[in-house]
């Protein structure tokens, strides 16, 4: 009895330590990424155009959704980005998140538009449904499907670490 | 930021009028109250969202204000949050298998010393 | 130049720490070496002083080419502030926490006289503690870095929110609190390492003990009250990990201090006292680590980078490796004896060991569950409030209980209760009572916290009857012990009373308009621009009437600071003792109505006041400890 007391206070403290120094040295997967998959959630909104715009045109489509602002800093940041993945053939559709339809409409004349369509989310309400926490974040989806939720600036790093795998495993675009 | 409310009339009979969420009744306030401790703010390092004025924060007290009206119960409401914004947004985390150990250990333990010290005692 | 200085000083320092160190623990013990032990120690704490007086000179004139000054402060801050700022960061935190270190360490020196057994060892051991942080300091966070050839002009501005009275002190007092707990540790070592049992050194540090204790209840109760004010939420506890952190030493603080009482009357349960001591400095270190390392993300922790946190890991762990593996050497030297009888007083402190030691177990998973659970799952997960109140309160309610027994308890014999007793049965009846006319008068639905109501009267009277047989019938119990446990029935039915009762709403009004909020009625007076010296503000004025005609104006305000852009709310608070009402502004709503967020916070000044009531029991006990008063008596069955 008394000996396994003894033990117990030498190697419970030990392992507890031991636990710390793993969790310290570890590599932690890349933080923002979620990889949980579900149904893209039904919607009812408007392009930014002004025309109605629902689930048919993310049901069993691949693309990406980007969600961005015209007064999202980070967003302009990303942007040119977005221009070369677009090139690349790359669908992305926007979700212009809580902005003024003037606003986003201008903001794309001036920088240039890599979206194929734009939601226009006013309220924020799909955004909500998502998960979105705010600007940029992107979601990568396949068959109408979400399987990828990003938050943060998506640049060269990001595309590789986070998106790539998922795409290649499905060999798209 | 922009929120949608309706205007209040001042002189409604209906004591909880003046609240910006308009609640119906006080336990519906209460509930609103205690969900809003209990869930993280999804934006925030740490906190919840009573202690949060971050926009996300707001959108979700609307949503759960919203989900409070439409009668759903706070499971449900929590089970809608923790669908989007990960299971890390409830600050009580659930009772499932890898949380069995996090919920019954302290007990077990407090059991096996509790039995230890006594069957060690003598009359 | 003045840096330079400061910066040789501490190396000069550690160098002599070290000395005294070796001096301890490599050679014998002859009294020349004493002296010599106790003579380096002196020098190297006067060196370490100096150089912290020359660095809060620094910090006081402005002297921005030391790169952690310029960083932390500017020349518009008031000068309280500008030394403060010191230990509103990392690297100078660190550096008061060693400073307190030593200073403990020579308040030790000096009182306890050359002829005890375990001075020498006990300073020395202190010594390389300290040289261990020294080290730390001078080779990962060094405060003394320098911005050349040309300083900026003036520094960056502290985060506002630091820039309080109350955060000024709540540091230093609870570092002065967990390295207090150095002395019994490094007293405990040298214990162990003498290996003679016949040393009381429980009896040595009481003293300490419960004056560290006392820092570090205070601590905790000043940051639980500056979060309150300051921080604009309204709660005064959030099971945040940092406060767990300083929850989980003041835990094994207590534990310890009840221990070490039964070990110096009785001589028994020495075993538990020197593991607490072991766990109470331990836990302390712990904390530094996890603040300081940045694994985990709070609000209140220093950012890092895992390299300090790495040393920092290896440093606590080589201290409490040692003092464990010394420990179990010497484990059968330092059993007691004699058995403990079942139900003495002896026997409910080291059930109540068990308690502490179940609940510090608790916090320590809690705080660590989501750091397992990502690394294993991949998955995050969040641990908080409610798991802690779940386990917390059916926890404290049974020890509780058992304290409620442990009053009539005897030392060394075994308890003759008598549940029809006079005292048990009115405490308990009387306790009935009141809690059932709380519950039906204010509605309490949920069953633990009338039942944490009924056990906090229940202590109240149980130690009341004892106060008044102590002055009636001279019946010996100690008063401020007594004192201290019904500031714990006061602080779990303050609680209780709190969440019950407290009420909160978040409302709309346009100027000039009058709502209703329960027995109140608010009236939006005014809403103003103002400034202060840093920054710019909304003031809102409202006037506050409550049923019986009593009147009180509030001004909640928003800030936003020039340096950051940071945008802060001040909360408008109206204290009484019965409730506080508390209120803060929030943003404009279209309509041109702004949103008030009004709270009544029923009995929260008594949750603080309990908190020092303990304190100051204990300090009251420290006042009047006299050695002759804990004279071992011989057990009679």
């Amino acid at each position: 009895m008394k000996l396994l007391l003894k033990l117990l206070i030498l190697t419970v403290p030990i392992s507890f330590l031991l636990m710390f120094f793993v969790l310290l040295t570890e590599d932690k997967s890349y933080p923002g990424a979620d990889y949980d998959t579900y149904n893209f959630p039904k919607f009812e909104l408007e392009t930014l155009a002004g025309e109605k715009i629902f689930n048919s045109r993310i049901e069993g489509n691949d693309l990406l959704l980007n969600v961005w602002a015209s007064w999202c800093i980070t967003c302009r940041v990303e942007h040119p980005y977005l221009m070369k993945l677009k090139r690349q053939g790359i669908p992305i559709l926007g979700l212009n998140y809580k902005d003024e339809r003037e606003d986003a409409i201008e903001w794309l004349n001036k920088y240039g538009n890599p979206y194929e369509d734009n939601i226009y989310d006013y309220k924020g309400s799909l955004a909500l449904d998502l998960g979105v926490t705010g600007a940029p974040e992107t979601f990568l989806i396949i068959n109408g499907q979400v399987v990828v939720h990003y938050q943060g600036e998506v640049n060269e790093m990001v595309w590789n670490e986070v998106f790539v795998p998922a795409i290649e495993g499905e060999g798209l675009f | 930021m922009k929120i949608i409310f309706l205007t209040v009339f001042l002189l409604s009979a209906n004591l909880l009028s003046d609240s910006i969420y308009n609640f119906e009744n006080e336990e519906d306030e209460l509930r609103f109250n205690t969900l809003v401790k209990e869930i993280r703010c999804p934006k925030c390092t740490s906190g919840s969202l009573s202690s949060s004025s971050a926009p996300i924060s707001e959108d979700l007290k609307l949503k759960i204000v919203q989900m409070i009206k439409e009668n759903k119960t706070d499971e449900e409401i929590k089970d809608y949050i923790s669908m989007r914004f990960g299971i890390d947004s409830l600050y009580e985390p659930e009772f499932r298998t890898d949380t069995y150990f996090l919920w019954s250990a302290p007990f077990i333990l407090l059991l096996i010393a509790l039995t230890i010290l006594f069957t060690r005692r003598s009359g | 130049m003045i840096v330079e200085i400061s910066h040789f000083l501490t190396i000069l320092a550690t160098g002599l720490f070290l000395l005294s160190g070796l001096f301890a623990t490599f050679i014998n013990n002859t009294e020349y070496i004493s002296n010599l032990i106790a003579r380096t120690y002196s020098h190297a704490f006067f060196f370490l002083i100096a150089s912290f007086g020359l660095y809060v000179w620094l910090a006081a004139t402005d002297n921005f080419s030391v790169l952690y000054i310029a960083s932390h402060s500017n020349t518009n801050l008031p000068i309280f502030y500008k030394i403060s700022s010191i230990w509103s960061a990392h690297e100078g935190s660190m550096f008061l926490w060693i400073v307190f270190l030593a200073i403990w360490g020579f308040i030790f020196n000096f009182k306890i006289s050359q002829s005890n057994p375990l001075k020498s060892l006990t300073l020395g051991i202190l010594s390389l503690v300290i040289v261990g942080f020294l080290l730390f300091l001078l080779l990962t966070s060094n405060p003394f870095q320098t911005i050349l050839p040309i300083p900026p002009i003036n520094g960056a501005d502290i985060n506002p929110v630091l820039q309080d009275p109350a955060l000024v002190i709540h540091p230093p007092t609870l570092y002065l609190g967990y390295v207090g707990f150095s002395i019994p540790f490094a007293c405990a070592i040298a214990f162990l390492i003498k290996g003679n049992s016949d040393i009381e050194w429980e009896l040595m540090v009481q003293k300490w003990s419960i004056m560290a204790w006392i820092f570090l209840t205070i601590g905790i109760t000043l940051g639980s009250w500056w979060a309150y004010y300051e921080l604009g939420w309204g709660g005064y506890w959030f099971w945040d990990p940092v406060e767990n952190v300083a929850l989980m030493p003041w835990l094994a603080a207590t534990a310890f201090i009840h221990s070490l009482s039964v070990s110096i009357k009785s001589k028994k349960l020495r075993v538990w006292t020197i593991l607490l001591s072991i766990l109470v400095f331990s836990l302390s270190l712990f904390g530094a680590f996890i603040v300081r390392s940045g694994i985990i993300d709070s609000v209140h922790s220093f950012a890092n980078d895992p390299e300090r946190g790495l040393y920092l890991l290896g440093f606590i762990s080589l201290i409490i490796i040692t003092s464990l593996i010394l420990f179990v050497l010497r484990f059968s030297k330092i059993q007691s004896i004699e058995r403990i009888k079942r139900f003495s007083k002896e026997s409910f402190v080291s059930i109540n060991n068990i308690f502490f030691g179940v609940l510090i177990f608790s916090v320590m998973l809690g705080v660590t569950y989501p750091l397992i659970y990502e690394y294993l799952f991949n998955q995050k997960i969040s641990v908080g409030a409610p798991f802690y109140t779940a386990i917390f309160s059916p926890i404290v309610l049974l020890a509780c209980i058992f304290l409620i027994f442990s009053v009539d308890s005897k030392w060394s014999r075994r308890l003759k209760s008598n549940l029809l007793d006079l005292p048990v049965v009115v405490s308990t009846t009387s306790s009935a009572i009141i809690t059932l006319l709380f519950l039906y008068f204010f509605d309490i639905n949920d069953l633990y916290m009338n039942l944490l109501i009924f056990v906090g009267f229940l202590i109240i009277l149980r130690y009341m009857f004892e106060i008044y047989k102590l002055i009636k019938f001279r019946k010996y119990i100690n008063p401020f012990s007594a004192i201290a446990h019904m500031a714990l029935g006061l602080l779990l039915i303050s609680i209780s009373l709190n969440s019950s009762l407290s009420t909160e709403r978040a409302m709309s009004l346009k100027i000039d308009e009058t709502v209703k909020y329960k027995d109140l009625s608010i009236n939006f007076q005014n809403i103003n621009l103002s400034n202060g010296s840093n920054y710019d503000a909304i003031k809102a004025d409202l006037l506050i009437q409550t049923t019986d005609g009593k009147s009180v104006k509030l001004s909640p305000e928003k800030r936003r600071y020039f340096t950051r852009g940071q945008i802060t709310t001040e909360t408008a608070i109206h204290a009484s003792p019965i409730r506080d009402i508390y209120i803060t502004i929030g943003d404009q709503l279209d309509d041109g109505s702004w949103v008030v967020n009004i709270q009544l916070n029923y009995l929260i000044r008594w949750i603080w006041f309990s908190a020092i009531l303990m304190s100051f029991a204990g300090i009251l006990l420290v006042i009047t400890h006299k050695k002759s008063t804990f004279t071992f008596k011989k057990s009679i069955s």
